[in-house]
């Protein structure tokens, strides 16, 4: 379980968001909404660890008891999943996901999850093809895929659907939920359309502008 | 880059570039003034300045550098300036602009020895039209290479420069958006000259000022083109005070360093007469430029300075194709077109030598080149992470590096690189290659950092950023993700760092006192010898490694994932069956 305590951001003087909690269990979607520059990344990238270093915030994060708030990006788990799926063009779709799967594990098995994603998008024959051959959707499955390879403790997702035309929408956001389900961990979704919080079928929260 | 130690690195860094520069000045500084401990001088005295201003040579060399820097650099800045706008957005103007890269490549030191043998009297170019438009049966009586006048060392760093004016112009035209105002102007019935003339050199100026410091600085103090092509009898200062500085009379260095101190003076006092000039005619033509006139008279400076350009470039071309016939020559009598006989014999004969020379070259280019690019990169990551990250390039804040960078090539080499040598003798680092390798990296890592700034800077952070979410191991993403897609930038900057390394006359001759000579050192001593058939094979050579490098800066990068991938699934499918 996500969990996170008054979170406040604070742009100079002026304060975006004011004791912000919620909590958010395995499995399910949290959304979040409001209009552009209320905040909604900021607190995307405080949860990664990310946080330009311009703005202020304060507020705790736990995941299972764990305080997250103090570690560094790279010993957080965190998956993210922007909306560019950022697959790297000079590895071929079965590099990108053997990029993201730990390394402790036995190469025959690495190969297998590998392969077993392939299937799962149905493109098992586009294994050595460049992410440059792939259309917008399938680029953005197998960049949810690479990420969930990479096993995180928690997913943030920071308007994954805003790039892609609306008939392949329904598609992808029906992928994703059935996926985070199946990995059985907290996810965050940040998005200005409210048929994506609808679609991901959990809680919803709106920010509202602070006077 | 996973960069702890911002400060120290800054420091250090620049403590690399600045200490051998700082040391070459005093070194040459302290000599002009009399003081000189290796000689048993050290009293203060004017001596040398007196001696330097009562030299008749002097200020004969003087004169003659001031008319040949000067001049060629006007004329350069003039026919790239009318070359741009005749050609800029047409068609046929593609193909020069993909060939700029390479043509900055050959070294200029083969491109001065080709015009020699182009336009000397028995050069190709009378022989072409001997005898049967001249009437000549034997090479005539002209001094057309290396007159008194300089004018053959103005038409060789014209031919020189051009090419890097126009390059550095092209890569301007995007922000200043030429293609918006050119329409604007022609929809307003400017002609095409008429309205670069009014509307876009004057905004273009601002952005190409030092580049063209760099052009004006080189022209007048270069030493091996000038050995190469320019006049004897008195030559440019920067060649006497190379000749007095290699003086066995070993008082001589104290004239030489009070010349060369002279001759830094003279640059910066050319560059500000430059700029006011510059302003001067800024403000005479501010009021033409919005009288409304459609067309103007200085029009035809520019079709003019077009055609002059297109000469000029075929001249450099014909200059080149000429190296490799004379190294394939057995015998060529005048006025013939071409040899009579040819062979492999002179290649041949000169093997071991070509070699040997060849190796130092490519020894030296390598280790410079790379630790360069290096550097460049830990000082690029160093300014990324100090300014954030903004994919801008016009609001990005200027880094102590940004003009740190430009010390090396700004300042002549003869002003700091023979008091450097006392230093190195010091340090019992003379003729050691150590020493070579480290002051060519001095000169190759200006223009590395340069042509990699841009990309570096205009990366698209985020593909790392995710990387490292997906793998904790910062080093290897830096190299297997970031790296690995800025592969045609570093292959440019490396191909660029790789020539610039392999043009180097003075530094080469001067950190290893002739005990590593390399092509070019080679060409420029040997040029005078008239030994035609080895000094063309030099030359050759030395145009034909950079040429290669950039060849292949341009062909492996964008095939490069797709020649790896089908080299892994040729193996895979190997080790299966």
């Amino acid at each position: 379980m996500l969990s996170v305590n008054q979170f406040s951001l604070t742009l100079g003087q002026q304060t975006l968001i004011q004791g912000l909690s919620f909590q958010i269990q395995p499995g399910e979607v949290l959304s979040i909404m409001g209009p552009s520059g209320i905040g909604k990344s900021s607190l995307l990238h405080f949860l990664s660890g990310t946080l330009n270093r311009s703005l202020n915030a304060s507020g705790q994060v736990y995941l299972d008891k764990q305080a997250l708030q103090d570690r560094p990006t790279n010993k957080r788990k965190v998956g993210l999943l922007q909306q560019m799926p950022l697959l790297f063009p000079h590895m071929s779709i079965i590099e990108n996901l053997l990029f993201a799967i730990p390394e402790h594990m036995p190469s025959k098995t690495r190969q297998q999850k590998a392969l077993q994603a392939l299937e799962k998008l149905s493109i098992p024959d586009k294994a050595n093809a460049l992410p440059s051959e792939l259309s917008g959707g399938q680029q953005a499955r197998v960049a949810l895929l690479r990420t969930l390879l990479a096993e995180p403790d928690y997913l943030l997702l920071d308007e994954p659907f805003s790039k892609l035309d609306p008939a392949l929408r329904r598609d992808v956001r029906a992928f994703v939920l059935e996926q985070i389900r199946q990995s059985n961990i907290p996810a965050l979704l940040v998005t200005h359309d409210p048929e994506d919080a609808k679609a991901m079928q959990g809680p919803c929260l709106d920010l509202d502008p602070l006077k | 880059m996973p960069t702890k130690y911002r400060r120290m690195t800054t420091g250090l860094i620049c403590a690399l570039l600045l200490l051998p520069i700082l040391a070459g000045l005093v070194g040459t500084l302290l000599p002009a003034f009399h003081y000189f401990p290796p000689l048993g001088e050290n009293k203060f005295s004017f001596a040398a300045w007196q001696n330097l201003f009562s030299n008749t040579e002097f200020f004969a060399s003087l004169k003659l550098t001031l008319i040949t820097g000067i001049l060629a650099s006007i004329i350069a800045l003039w026919l790239a300036l009318a070359l741009l706008a005749w050609g800029y957005e047409k068609a046929f103007f593609r193909p020069i602009e993909n060939l700029l890269a390479p043509i900055l490549a050959i070294p200029h030191a083969a491109i001065a020895i080709g015009l020699v043998f182009l336009l000397s009297p028995s050069g190709w170019l009378v022989r072409l039209f001997s005898p049967w438009l001249t009437g000549f049966e034997r090479p005539p009586n002209w001094i057309s290479v290396q007159d008194p006048y300089g004018l053959s060392l103005i038409f060789a760093l014209v031919i020189k420069e051009m090419p890097y004016l126009l390059f550095v112009m092209l890569a301007s035209m995007k922000s200043i958006q030429a293609r918006d105002s050119l329409q604007a102007c022609q929809s307003l019935g400017y002609g095409r000259f008429t309205a670069w003339r009014k509307v876009l050199i004057p905004q273009l100026y601002p952005l190409i000022r030092l580049p063209l410091f760099i052009v004006i600085s080189f022209s007048l103090t270069v030493v091996d083109l000038a050995l190469i092509i320019g006049p004897n009898t008195p030559s440019t200062l920067a060649v006497t005070l190379f000749r007095w500085f290699n003086d066995p009379d070993l008082a001589m260095r104290f004239n030489a360093s009070a010349g060369a101190i002279s001759l830094m003076l003279v640059i910066v006092f050319v560059l500000a007469g430059w700029e006011l000039s510059h302003r001067f005619l800024a403000k005479l033509t501010r009021a033409e430029r919005s009288n409304g006139k459609r067309r103007g008279l200085s029009d035809h400076l520019l079709s003019l300075g077009a055609m002059l350009a297109c000469f000029s470039l075929l001249i450099g071309l014909l200059a080149l194709v000429i190296l490799p016939i004379w190294s394939l020559t057995k015998r060529w009598r005048f006025p013939d077109v071409f040899p009579a006989t040819w062979t492999l014999d002179n290649l041949e004969r000169a093997t071991p030598l070509l070699m040997e020379l060849t190796n130092n070259t490519l020894l030296i280019a390598l280790v410079s080149t790379l630790l360069a690019s290096v550097i460049s990169l830990i000082m690029l990551e160093i300014k990324r992470v100090s300014h954030g990250s903004s994919q801008y390039t016009s609001n990005r804040p200027s880094h102590v590096f940004d003009w740190l960078i430009y010390v090396p090539i700004l300042l002549p080499q003869i002003g700091f690189l023979f008091g450097l040598h006392v230093l190195l003798i010091h340090l019992n680092l003379n003729g050691d290659l150590i020493a070579v390798m480290m002051l060519h990296f001095l000169y190759v890592l200006p223009y590395v950092y340069l042509t990699l700034k841009n990309p570096y800077l205009a990366y698209h952070q985020a593909y790392l950023e995710q990387a490292n979410r997906l793998k904790p191991c910062v080093w290897r993403n830096y190299l297997t993700v970031k790296l690995a897609m800025l592969k045609p930038a570093l292959f440019t900057a490396f191909a660029i760092g790789f020539s610039v390394s392999v043009a180097q006359y003075l530094p080469t001759l001067i950190a290893g006192e002739g005990r590593y000579s390399t092509l070019t050192t080679e060409a420029v001593t040997r040029a005078a010898s008239g030994d035609r058939k080895q000094v063309g094979s030099m030359a050759l050579l030395q145009t034909l490694f950079p040429i290669f490098v950039f060849w292949l800066a341009l062909v492996v990068p964008p095939r490069w994932t797709k020649w790896r991938l089908a080299f892994k699934s040729l193996f895979i499918r190997t080790t299966r069956a």
